[in-house]
Order: C-alpha cells, then structure tokens, then sequence
C-alpha cells in the first residue's frame, strides 16, 4: 500500500505544480494582452521605452489632427473626397478611382495643380495630390481613437509601412501640405513640429491603441 | 520665352511662366475656343488636354505645359469630325453654347478611357462641367450615341 | 501678338465668296446673290433660345426655299430693316412672327414679279418651289439668283397673302442649329471671344459692397505691374441724367484698369490701393418707356437677415390693393375655415455662363460696339446721349451670348466700355470676371408672399388673398390664375426700397409666383380633399363659364388643356407611378401655357427629381426639337434654382461671389427623362424661353411634399438659407 500512496503524493505535486504554473503564465498573458503589447510591427525594442499611458495620451493628440479636416478630408470613408472646414462632400463629385487619383475628366490633378494657387476658392496644389487607392482605403473619417490606432499600426491597412516608414511618414510632402493649403483653410489643430513631437511619441513608447 | 505645342503646332510666347494657360490660349495665341466661366475650376468650360488628361486651364500655369502636349477644341479632330463633335450635331445640344467645347473636352477622355461608358459613368466624368442652360439630358445622349459611333468603327 | 481675321469669321457664313455689291436686297432681311445663294438675317440676338435659326426658319417658309439653300447671318443693328430687335419677354418668334412671313412673302412675290416681267407672263401663273420660279405654261424656269437683282428694285408690296400653316414644309420641322458647327469646333462666336488688332482688356475694380462707392485711389502700383497701360476713375451718368428703364446700374463711379491681356489687368487690380465710403440716399430720374419717374434710393449696408425681419414687419401693415373682386373681406369672416401660408425666396443671381463683357472703340466722330447684350435699341439713345454722337454715327454689333436669362437686358456695361474706350484712347474689351458678375447686382429681387384661403363648411373655396412684397419690387400678378375663378378675391401687393439692384430675371415675378401659389392651391386640395390636378381644372371651368371679374389674363380652355394633356401623358394616377413621389404645377406668362408634372425619388436620402412630364401650349411651335431642348433646359434650370438658388448679404458684401459658393445644379442632378409634350393647335406662335420655367418651382416644392412629409415654403429647397420659421440660416452669413 506504501508504493499506492507514494504515486499519488508525487502527481499532487506535479499537478499542484502544473496548476500554479498555468495560473501565473495566464496571469501573465491576460496582464500583457491587455496592454496589448502585441508588437505587431517588427523590430524590438527594450521594454523600458514602452509606456502605455504616455503612449496613449500622444495618440489622443494625434487623432485630433489626423480628424481635422486637412487630414480627414483626403481620407473618407466614401469614395468621394472630403472639402473645407465642415468636410461636406466635395463638389462634382470625384470618384477615387483604383488608383486613388481620380477618374476620366476628374483626375485629381486635373484641377489641383503642383502648387497652391494664390486667392480663396481657388483649388489647393500638390505634386502628388491624391485620395488612398480603393484596396488600401485608409479611412480616417469615422473611426474612434481605437479604430485609428490599430489601423495606422497595421501593415495590411497602412500600405505596408514598418515602423520606421511610419515615423518617417510624419514628414510626408503630403501630410506637409496639410499645415500649407492655402487661403480661407483652417490649420491642424497644432503645428507640424508638435505633431511630430507627440507622432513619434506614440510609436516609440509602444504604438499602444486607446481602450474606445 | 515658354515653348509649348497645341494642337501639334510649336509656339513660343513670351509670358509669365504663372500665367494660366487659359489666357494664354485665348490672349496671346488666340485660340478662343477654351472659354473662360469662372477661373477657380467650378465650370469646366477651360478644360483642354494636356498630355492627353482633361486639366482645367484657369488654374493651371502655362510653365506646366511647356514641352507638353496640349490639345484645345480647335484641335480635338483635324476635319471637325470627332465622334462626339457629330454625335452632339446629331442629338442637337447646344442651347446658347458657351460651356460645350468645355463639355466636349471633358466627354473625349471619358470615351478614350471607357468606350461603353454607363449612365454613371457618364455622371462621374461630367459632373464637373455646367451648363447653366441646362442642356444635360442631351449631352448623356450624345456621349451615348458617340461611343456608338466609336464603336461601330 | 497675333492678329486674326476676327470681323471676318464674326457671324458670316460660309459661302462669302461673292461680293459686296452681288448681294441683292429683298427687304431688309434677305440678300440673294445671282448663284442663288439665300442669306437670310437673323434680328434678334441669340442666347440659346435658337432664334438664330427660327426666326430665318420663319422667312424661309415664306419666301419658298429649301432650308439647305439658306445661309443665316447675324443682323446689323437696324430697326429700320430688322425692326425692334430686342430679346426679352420670350417676345422674339411671337413679335417676329407676322413681320417675317410679311417679309418672305413680299420677297417670293418680288421675285415672282421679275419673273414674269422678263418673261411675259401673267405673275399668277407662276410658282416657286425650293428656290426656283416656274412657268408651266411655257416651261419656262429660274432660280431665285437670277432674278435677284430685277427683283430687288420693285417696291416691296404689302398684304401679300401668307400660306396656310397646314402646309408649312420649313416651320413645324425640326431645323438644327445653324450654328452648332462653329459651337462645337471652338469658332469665336461670343462676346468674349470678339478681338481686333490692338485692342486693350479692360476690367472694373467695383466696390465691395452695394450701398458704397469710390472715395480715393492710388493706382501707382499698378501701375507698375507687367502689362498695365492705364488707371483711372470715370462718371458714368452725370447727376441729373435721365436715364433710360434699363439703363440700370450698381455702381455710378468706377474704378478702370487697362492693360494689354486679361490676366494681367485682374493681377493689376490686386495692387490697387482704394478708399471706399458708404453713399447716403441718393435719387435718380428714369424714364420707362415714356412714364419719367424720380426715385430714392436709400443708403446703407443691407444684410439679408435684417432685410427679412423687415419684410416680415411691412407685410403686416397695408399694402396697395392691386385688384378686389367681390367682398372677401366678409368671405374670410365668415369662413369655415382659413388656410394661411407663406413664402420666402432670396435673390437670385443670373449667372449667364459667359460673363459679362462688351468690345468698344470709342472716337470723337463714331463709336463701334460689339458684344453680347439683348437689346441694342434700348442702350442705344442713352450711349448717344453720354457718348454725345448721334445714333447713326454709333454701330452696335450682336455677338451670340452665352446666356442671358434678362441680365443682358440691362446695358450699363455697354456704357462702362465706351467710356473707357474713349478715356483710353483705344479699342478696348471690358471683362467682368465672374466674381464681379455674380456680385454686381441686377438680380432677380428678394421675395415674400402671404396667400389666404376661405373654405365655407363644403370645403368649397369661396375667398382667396395674395399679399406679396418685395425688396425693390413686389411679385403679385393680380389678373392671372386663380383671379377670375374664385367670387371673392383681392391681391395686394408692397415694395420696400433698396440699393441692390434687380433686373428681370427669366420669367420675372412669375419665376416666384408659380412657386407659392402652385404650393398652395396643392395644399387647399389637398384640405378639400381633392386631387391637384381636378381642383385646378374646377376652377378653370368656373373661369371658362361664369369668369369673375374683368381682365383675367389668360384663356381657361388653354390653361385646362395643359393640365389635362400632362395628366394624360405622365400617366397621373395610374398604379405603376406610385413609387414616384409626384408634384404638379401649372402656370401661364408671356402668353404661354406650361405645366409639369414631377416624379421624386430618394436617392441616398437626398430628394431627386428623376422624371419630367411637361405639356406646352405655346400655338405653333416653329422648330419642335429646339423648343423641345429649351423646355428640358428650363426644367433644369428649374430644379437647380429652387434647390439651390439664393444670394445673400451681410453689410452689404454679397456672401457668394463663385460657383464655389452659389451652387448650379450638374448633370448627376439633373432628371434622367423630361418628356416634353406641345398642344397641337394653329394659334400665332407665343412665348417660350420662360414659360415653363416657374411651375417646375411649384411642381418640386409640391414633390417633396408627397416625399418628405413636410412643405416647404422657403426657396432654396436644399440650401436653406431660409429656415423653415423664416429665420435665417446662420451658416448663410
């Protein structure tokens, strides 16, 4: 009867042990999942510079720009662009088309020439004036701070961009231009320079998404 | 002196490279076919072809044209007989006439590019060119019957 | 600079190759050369209302030749041998009709005459067919060329017989336009387009506001500007100047920019440094038409919201009564029950797509004028009189227009061009870029009208009341529909003054009235429980057969026939339309007779209008699928305006100056079918150009009803300057 007792002293053990064991690392993933420090977007960095909440709090400044209407106009969530300080509708409405740069006779630079043209109502310029292509929409308009966040973060949803093309993203001849688009338009709701400050911020401490 | 090519003939003008290429067309060279409606883009009565796309020339400075292709109404078909110059002949359109060449222009790329164009289509290149006498019913029906034309070669 | 052959492609046809002394004059309206080559003289200008080939259309009939033959050419400013050449009042086939086929005739007689001279033949065994003359008799024959010039020296007979309308081969058969090839292939066709060697571009630095002028200026930093020849301030009436009824204009004192292209004038005018100040009241004598009349004008910076608490104010207090029948007074005492509603609507500003312009060169012994405008005779003593030349010292050349709607009525920037020509020195092209087009004034006036219905205890309307005010002018058409159907009726009518200045504007008052009293009668039959179309067509009949009052402007049968033909053709109440939201309307102005029929759909959630019915009773319809063309047109320009139409003010600053504020319908909103129906009849030829515009305002309002649930009483529909409780929009200002 010794060796009975024996066997089963030794699977209480084991099974004590596996059961701790399965608690503390579920612990560990339910406490990291909800950090969501999931990494998505390649290189590693040390867990030192993450910081959710700072993270956070720099993204809820970056969606105030990226929601004002230099940025939400171009990233709609129809296929006609956005336009002017209430983001109505654009007039004549021009379709994005596959490419992103319009269609037939409304081809975005058709009337938006490589620069802006002086005098209100005049239409503002860029070289490279166009909406997101139809299979890479990068709707902004809509989204809730979480919606943006993971999107932005997501390679299948942000034209492929690493973490490196993301940062540099920031200093984009378009996303430029949204600090420069000519008379009677309103500007981002803070300078370029701050925006930078608080999109790299973001990133580096983590890229962490708002809870809503 | 900027050089530029409309209708496949060379003129060099000397001009401000900002000037629109509008009122190059319709002052210096004078070709006055291109129309002037509103000069911020809203009309489409400008439209000509630059490199074969449908640019709004009250906007656009002459200096993006030069070395370009540009083609103006008075060059969309060498004897007048563009499918879309008949077909609006056919179908009667004009009314008072001033945006047509504009609307002509704008309705060439569209056939170029899509040359069984729907309803929708239709509406997707046209929407940016008005006709204040309201001549659209007939600008559907002659784009319509045009790529007809096209088509029956 | 290149230089073209302007004058010679302006207006002339193709087949100039004879010369000036082998045209032979047939009346003032046909010139024939010995190869038989017709040319025929358009008088009126042409704005897209197709007289350019009607009216030919009209001589041609006549005079018995085949269209092909038939060369058309603009006309020279001449009332003697053109008549009053003016385009308005949808007047130009109604005032020409009889005149033309005058014309025709006599020239077919005159050539007859010739031909039976040379051959010695009695004239009444001659015939004519396509141009030729033929004796049967002898089987003798000629063309119309070789008798041109016998026959241009015979006195023009009068009275010659017309030919029966039944037999028209010319008129009552679709024409195209005959200039649809230089339209479509970017000839200079418009007053834009007119150049001469050496001519100089002109613009106007206007004020920013009505209710200001010219204080000072410093033009030297213009200049300086590339291009720039000159800057200068010029009068255009002295005070005291008796000016002519459509001699109105905006701004007196204007400041000139001339320079060598358009581009380089408008940068030019941007360095202009000016002072502006506000004008107190100020008074101007006009003379319409015979009647000479002082008016004030006040001062001030008019903003559109205070202009309506005012109308709202003054339609409260007495107004003029502009027609009384019966005692309605009584009536409303004693009513069942009264319906009450009112309307608003904005200014609306023309917005002709050609902006507006006029050529001038400007001596001291002669003055040429070129240009779109609709009405040289009507400029043309007051140019005399400020240019101080005589009338046959001064040419006035009608472009086609790129529009006109009324605008072009008004010729102050014929008067501006002169001017500045003679200032300068040269010939010169005075341009309005579109902002000074859209902000210079001359609009369709604001509107407010209260209507008032009585319903005895039957619902049978016993009473009915329009009281209608303006800012500067009330709309009221007192003797049209429904006076003469209702036993006790009365129309009033108020102004208020103002400095903005107003023109007529396609179908003017109607374009408002047909609006608010087509919406209200949909609502009385609707409280009568009756369907729209049977309501009017009851008091059409009372009006045919036991009228009420004196002075009903219109014929009940025709107004009925209209009703009836677009109930029958839009299928009214038939089953397979009631997924349409419907809405109908019918008016009658410049003796037409117009009705519609809308059908409504929701299209992702905004109201579209995506089928027209329309009947017209206009008599004979002289080139059917160019009325037909012009109807369509009038329908979109319809449903474009009461939609979206509507220029405001704040301190006098026009609050839209582009498309880009002032929406014109596109082609995505316009319907996909507009199916024009005509009264078959043999009457002379009436209106066209405005008829069918008003009840298409009527007929959409009342669409949206059917759609939305709710009416709608403040134009625009879809803009909404004007809220629904009459305050306005405070994204208006």
């Amino acid at each position: 009867m010794k060796r009975q007792s024996v066997n089963y002293k030794l699977h209480a053990w084991r099974l004590k042990t596996m059961i701790i064991l399965v608690i503390v690392c579920a612990a560990i993933g339910i406490i990291s999942s909800s950090f969501e420090n999931k990494n998505k977007v390649g290189s590693i960095e040390s867990d030192a510079a993450k910081d959710s909440v700072a993270s956070v709090k720099a993204f809820m400044q970056v969606y105030k720009v990226l929601m004002s209407p230099r940025c939400m106009n171009c990233h709609p969530s129809g296929d006609v662009p956005l336009q002017g300080d209430d983001s109505h509708i654009h007039t004549m409405l021009p379709k994005r088309g596959k490419d992103g740069k319009g269609i037939y006779a409304m081809k975005c630079n058709n009337c938006h020439q490589p620069e802006n043209l002086p005098g209100l109502h005049k239409p503002p310029g860029n070289p490279n004036w166009h909406l997101p292509p139809s299979d890479m929409k990068m709707i902004f308009q809509g989204r809730t701070p979480r919606q943006l966040a993971k999107q932005i973060m997501d390679p299948k949803q942000n034209g492929n961009k690493s973490k490196q093309k993301l940062l540099e993203h920031a200093h984009d001849a378009l996303v430029l231009a949204g600090w420069n688009m000519g008379e009677g338009r309103s500007l981002p709701p803070m300078s370029h320079e701050e925006f930078v400050k608080v999109w790299t911020t973001w990133i580096e401490k983590g890229a962490y998404a708002p809870p809503r | 002196m900027i050089s530029l090519n409309i209708n496949q003939k060379n003129y060099d003008v000397d001009v401000n490279p900002d000037m629109p290429l509008l009122w190059v067309l319709r002052d210096v060279i004078g070709l006055v076919g291109t129309k002037y409606g509103c000069g911020v883009a809203q009309c489409g009565a400008c439209v000509v072809h630059l490199n074969g796309e449908a640019v709004r020339s009250c906007v656009t400075k002459v200096k993006r044209a030069e070395g370009q292709k540009v083609v103006t109404i008075e060059g969309l078909a060498e004897n007048s007989d563009h499918p879309l110059q008949k077909a609006w002949l056919e179908v009667d359109v004009p009314q008072c006439g001033y945006c047509q060449c504009g609307q002509l222009m704008s309705a060439a790329v569209l056939l170029r590019e899509n040359p069984n164009p729907t309803d929708q289509d239709i509406d997707d290149a046209m929407a940016g060119n008005l006709c204040r006498c309201g001549t659209y019913l007939r600008i559907k029906k002659a784009i319509h019957l045009a790529a007809d034309m096209q088509r029956k070669g | 600079m290149i230089s073209f052959r302007w004058l010679a492609e302006f207006g002339a046809g193709d087949k100039i190759n004879a010369a000036a002394d082998q045209w032979y004059e047939l009346t003032g309206y046909i010139k024939i050369t010995p190869d038989n080559v017709i040319k025929i003289f358009n008088p009126n200008p042409e704005f897209g209302q197709n007289v350019m080939t009607s009216l030919p259309m009209i001589i041609a009939e006549e005079l018995g030749v085949d269209w092909q033959q038939v060369e058309v050419e603009m006309g020279p400013h001449d009332s003697v041998k053109l008549g009053p050449q003016f385009t308005g009042g949808s007047n130009s086939v109604r005032m020409y009709w009889k005149p033309l086929r005058d014309a025709g005739a006599a020239a077919r007689q005159m050539l007859m005459q010739a031909a039976a001279q040379a051959w010695s033949v009695p004239v009444e065994e001659i015939t004519t067919k396509a141009g030729k003359l033929i004796h049967e008799k002898s089987g003798k024959s000629g063309t119309y060329g070789d008798f041109a010039s016998k026959a241009s020296a015979i006195p023009v007979p009068k009275g010659v017989k017309l030919k029966d309308v039944k037999t028209f081969d010319v008129v009552r058969h679709s024409k195209k336009n005959v200039e649809g090839l230089k339209i479509v292939t970017g000839k200079p066709l418009f007053g834009l387009d007119y150049k001469v060697e050496g001519m100089l571009i002109a613009m106007i630095e206007h004020p920013p506001a009505f209710g200001m002028k010219l204080k000072s200026f410093d033009g030297a930093d213009a200049l300086k500007m590339p291009g720039v020849k000159d800057v200068f301030a010029l009068k255009l009436f002295e005070d005291g100047f008796e000016l002519g009824g459509f001699d109105t204009h905006t701004f007196n004192d204007i400041l000139v920019v001339v320079g060598t292209n358009t581009w380089e004038v408008m940068n030019a005018r941007k360095k202009l440094k000016v002072e502006w100040e506000p004008i107190g009241d100020r008074k101007e004598t006009v003379n319409m038409f015979g009647r000479k009349q002082e008016v004030t004008i006040p001062g001030g910076l008019e903003s559109s919201e205070t202009q309506y608490q005012k109308m709202q104010e003054r339609a409260k207090q007495p107004a003029n009564v502009l027609r009384k029948d019966g005692d309605p007074e009584t009536a409303f005492k004693n009513a069942a029950q009264i319906i009450e509603r009112t309307y608003n609507a904005p200014f609306l500003a023309h917005n002709c797509m050609e902006p507006m312009n006029f050529f001038a060169h400007v001596t001291d012994e002669k003055a040429l004028l070129a240009g779109p405008l609709q009405a040289p005779g009507w400029t043309e003593p007051t140019l005399s009189k400020v240019l101080k030349l005589p009338a046959d010292k001064i040419e006035i050349q009608m472009t086609r227009m790129g529009g006109g709607f009324g605008r072009r009525a008004y010729g102050h920037y014929l008067v501006e061009a002169a001017l500045i020509s003679k200032q300068a020195k040269a010939p010169i092209k005075l341009v309005y870029s579109r902002e000074d087009d859209m902000t210079y004034g001359i609009y369709r006036p604001m509107y407010t009208a209260t209507y008032r219905a009585a319903l005895d205890a039957n619902k049978n309307l016993i009473a009915f009341h329009v009281k209608g005010g303006g800012i500067p002018e009330h709309p009221v058409h007192a003797n049209r529909f429904p006076a003469g159907t209702v036993d006790n009726y009365l129309a009033e009518g108020w102004e208020l003054p103002s400095n903005i200045t107003i023109g007529a504007f396609r179908a003017p008052r109607s374009n408002f009235n047909a609006a608010a009293e087509q919406s209200f009668l949909d609502e009385l039959a609707e409280a009568m429980g009756k369907d729209p179309i049977e309501f009017r067509l009851e008091l059409l009949k009372r009006g045919k057969e036991n009228p009420v009052g004196k002075n009903n402007e219109y014929d009940a049968d025709r107004y009925a026939g209209v009703l009836k033909l677009v109930r029958d053709k839009s299928g009214w109440n038939k089953p397979e339309n009631k997924k349409y939201n419907r809405g109908v309307a019918a008016y009658f102005c410049h003796n037409s007779y117009a009705a519609h029929v809308v059908d409504m759909v929701k299209r992702n959630g905004e109201p579209y209008v995506e089928r027209v019915f329309s009947a017209i009773d206009c008599g004979v319809v002289i080139n059917p699928d160019a009325a037909t063309n012009m109807v369509q047109g009038a329908v979109v320009d319809g449903i474009g305006n009461s939609f979206y139409g509507g220029l405001t003010h704040k301190d006098g600053v026009a609050q839209q100056n582009n498309f880009s504020e002032y929406r014109i319908i596109r082609i995505h909103e316009a319907p996909k079918s507009i199916d024009v129906y005509f009264v078959e009849n043999d009457i002379d030829p009436t209106g066209l150009g405005e008829p069918p515009f008003p009840p298409v305002f009527g007929a959409v309002a009342n669409a949206l009803y059917k759609q939305e649930g709710k009416r709608y009483y403040n134009q625009p529909f879809k803009n909404g300057n004007i809220n629904k409780d009459n305050s306005i929009d405070k994204k208006a200002f």
